[in-house]
């Protein structure tokens, strides 16, 4: 290059965005290969107006540059072409600009491209705005990323909604009431009789185009089908135990030798066998009617009177012999690993949206 | 991973025991592909074969030079994958943000990619200002804009919009087509939408269905000048080339394909016959 320099003067037009249109290009290619002028013409914007901005911007991108030590893998880091476009009026983000004239690039190496935002441009200084300068910018380095607790939830999706939780809890403080406050004495036999179809509902309520509202937007990424509702089984199973393993806590001691009944562990194992049942049949029929079935058959068998037997419900008198015990729990046992067999065999059925 | 686009062979779809697509045979590379018809023409089921929502009843689907079958093959494919349906639904809590980085988590991208991926998809959309806002309080436009930006949070290499200029008003229109052209430079975009305008203004290759089958295929000038060959009933200028096109085209597969003994009772309107 020529013997031509900077200027003190051009350097603090150019910093106060009043520098001529011509004057600013021969700057800015000069700058980029004279240090000297680079360095003055750094001292005279960040001594200008866009300094203190400046100096928000140089911290926003330190910051995000430790957070990410290594460079941001390929297509998702770099801004690409087509990236850089932004919707209204089909203006460019300016984080790209070439020379920025705030000093050498942070030990990060990468500066993560700093959009302009979308604002109607206003008198920034010409120099500070192509650095990529924006109101917005220092906060993006405070920006929320997803957390693992927000991930867990998202696991859970359209599961644990409100209603089913309320469902859950109406069961805890109906069980407590009914032994607490009416004095019922098969509370616990009864709680148990409900456990295992607990989990059901909020199968019914986890996965498919009536439950979920995503659900054609999530039946067409990789973690959609079985992958998903299995998640989203395992978060409401692991809400439900807890919670049900401690309302059964919280009940009275049994008041006679024939209201004794197996504690929780006992009804793990029909339920996921009930489950998994709904899951298999879910293949067939959608997971809402076969939830609904395969709770409905539970209720019916285990709540309903039968004749000729007055007294005791049945779920009071034969129901603990039905889950407590090695031999029961074995036919439990197998009667799980056969669904998941079933379901393991049906599970493309979920990749479609067809039947659920 | 080397196919670019996507590729039917002898695609047949039913839905409710009616005949929706009667054995096509289509390729999309790269660029922006318009599909135009008739509501009822076979469009949005094309659409979901391909975003791999819904099952073939015949025929073969090939995505990014992957075939369909096997369950790796279509995780592989999911992942590049950009679906926008015609109608989605929204988790009543989510903000913008939230809703599209669900969307990435869905589609398996790196935990630590999803916060700068999830912004710049909210701005090319135009949505920055409202991405911390309720997905609830946005309105209709709005609300196809986030569809929008969730379908293309992963950039994808295959990008399914089925009616996507649905609710936008005509500044946004505008704005839109811009982004397709756009993402249509580095990967297939395949539009589904009954406005011959939006082809016109964002699309390179243009077919168009009627009745499951496809009644044209070419580029969006081809099908203008068609439309210029054609002479037409309606007064000078208010009717577009590309739409005197459209018309022009739906008639002569029409008339073609008029055969007393195979062909659908096609009528006379624009009506849906076969699908929905």
């Amino acid at each position: 290059m020529s013997g031509w320099h900077v200027s003190g003067p051009l350097a603090e037009r150019y910093a106060s965005g009043t520098a001529a249109e011509a004057e600013t290009w021969s700057l800015e290619k000069h700058v980029e290969t004279c240090g000297r002028c680079a360095a003055s013409v750094s001292a005279a914007v960040r001594a200008g107006a866009a300094g203190p901005a400046l100096d928000g911007i140089r911290a926003a991108v330190l910051a995000e540059a430790r957070r990410f030590p290594a460079p941001v893998p390929g297509r998702a880091g770099e801004a690409s072409p087509a990236a850089r476009r932004v919707w209204p009026g089909g203006r460019r983000a300016r984080g790209e600009a070439a020379g920025a004239p705030s000093g050498p690039p942070g030990p990060g190496g990468g500066h993560p491209p700093v959009p302009e935002g979308r604002r109607r441009r206003e008198r920034v200084p010409a120099a500070a705005r192509r650095a990529g300068l924006s109101r917005r910018a220092p906060s993006r380095a405070s920006r929320p990323g997803p957390g693992p607790l927000a991930r867990l939830l998202w696991a859970a999706g359209p599961a644990l909604r409100p209603s089913w939780l309320t469902a859950l809890a109406l069961v805890l403080g109906g069980s407590l009431f009914l032994a607490y406050g009416v004095g019922y004495d098969s509370t616990r036999p009864l709680l148990l009789a409900l456990s295992p179809a607990l989990p059901l509902t909020g199968v019914a309520m986890s996965y498919g185009r009536y439950a979920d509202p995503l659900h054609e937007i999530a039946a067409s990424t990789p973690s959609g089908g079985l992958r998903l509702l299995l998640t989203r089984t395992a978060a409401v199973t692991l809400v439900s135990v807890p919670v049900l393993a401690a309302a059964g806590a919280l009940l009275p001691p049994p008041a006679t030798e024939v209201l004794k009944v197996p504690g929780p562990a006992a009804w793990l194992l029909p339920s996921l066998a009930l489950t998994l049942a709904a899951l298999a049949l879910g293949s067939f029929v959608g997971c809402r009617y076969a939830a609904l079935a395969v709770a409905g058959v539970w209720a019916a068998l285990t709540l309903a009177p039968r004749p000729g037997k007055p007294g005791l419900p049945f779920f009071v008198t034969e129901l603990p012999e039905w889950v407590s015990g090695p031999s029961p729990q074995t036919c439990w046992a197998a009667a799980a690993v056969v669904c998941a067999g079933l379901l393991a065999v049906r599970r493309s059925s979920f990749n479609r949206l067809e039947t659920l | 991973m080397t196919g670019t686009g996507a590729r039917v062979m002898g695609l047949t779809v039913t839905h409710r025991r009616a005949i929706a697509l009667d054995s096509v045979d289509l390729d999309f590379g790269t660029g922006v592909h318009g599909l135009l018809g008739p509501n009822g023409a076979g469009k949005t089921s094309l659409i979901r074969v391909l975003a791999t929502v819904a099952a073939p009843a015949g025929g073969r689907v090939e995505l990014l030079g992957q075939d369909m079958t096997a369950h790796r093959e279509r995780s592989r494919v999911r992942r590049r994958l950009g679906y926008l349906p015609q109608e989605f639904g929204f988790y009543p809590g989510f903000t913008v943000r939230e809703f599209v980085a669900y969307v990435a988590w869905l589609k398996e991208m790196p935990a630590c990619s999803v916060a700068d991926a999830v912004e710049r998809a909210v701005e090319r959309v135009g949505l920055m200002d409202r991405i911390d806002a309720k997905v609830k309080t946005l309105s209709g436009g709005m609300v196809r804009r986030v569809g929008i930006a969730q379908a293309i949070v992963n950039e994808p290499d295959l990008l399914l919009l089925d009616e996507p200029t649905t609710g936008l008003d005509p500044e946004q229109r505008v704005d839109f087509r811009a982004l397709l052209r756009e993402v249509g430079t580095a990967c297939a975009v395949i539009v589904s939408t009954h406005l011959a305008e939006d082809v016109a203004a964002a699309c390179e290759q243009v077919t168009l269905m009627e009745s499951g089958r496809v009644a044209f295929r070419g580029t969006t000038a081809e099908l203008r000048e068609l439309g210029e060959a054609t002479p037409h009933d309606a007064p000078d200028g208010t009717v577009s080339p590309i739409e005197r096109g459209y018309t022009a085209a739906l008639r002569l597969h029409r008339a073609s394909s008029w055969d007393p003994g195979t062909a659908p009772d096609t009528g006379s309107g624009s009506g849906s016959k076969a699908g929905r």
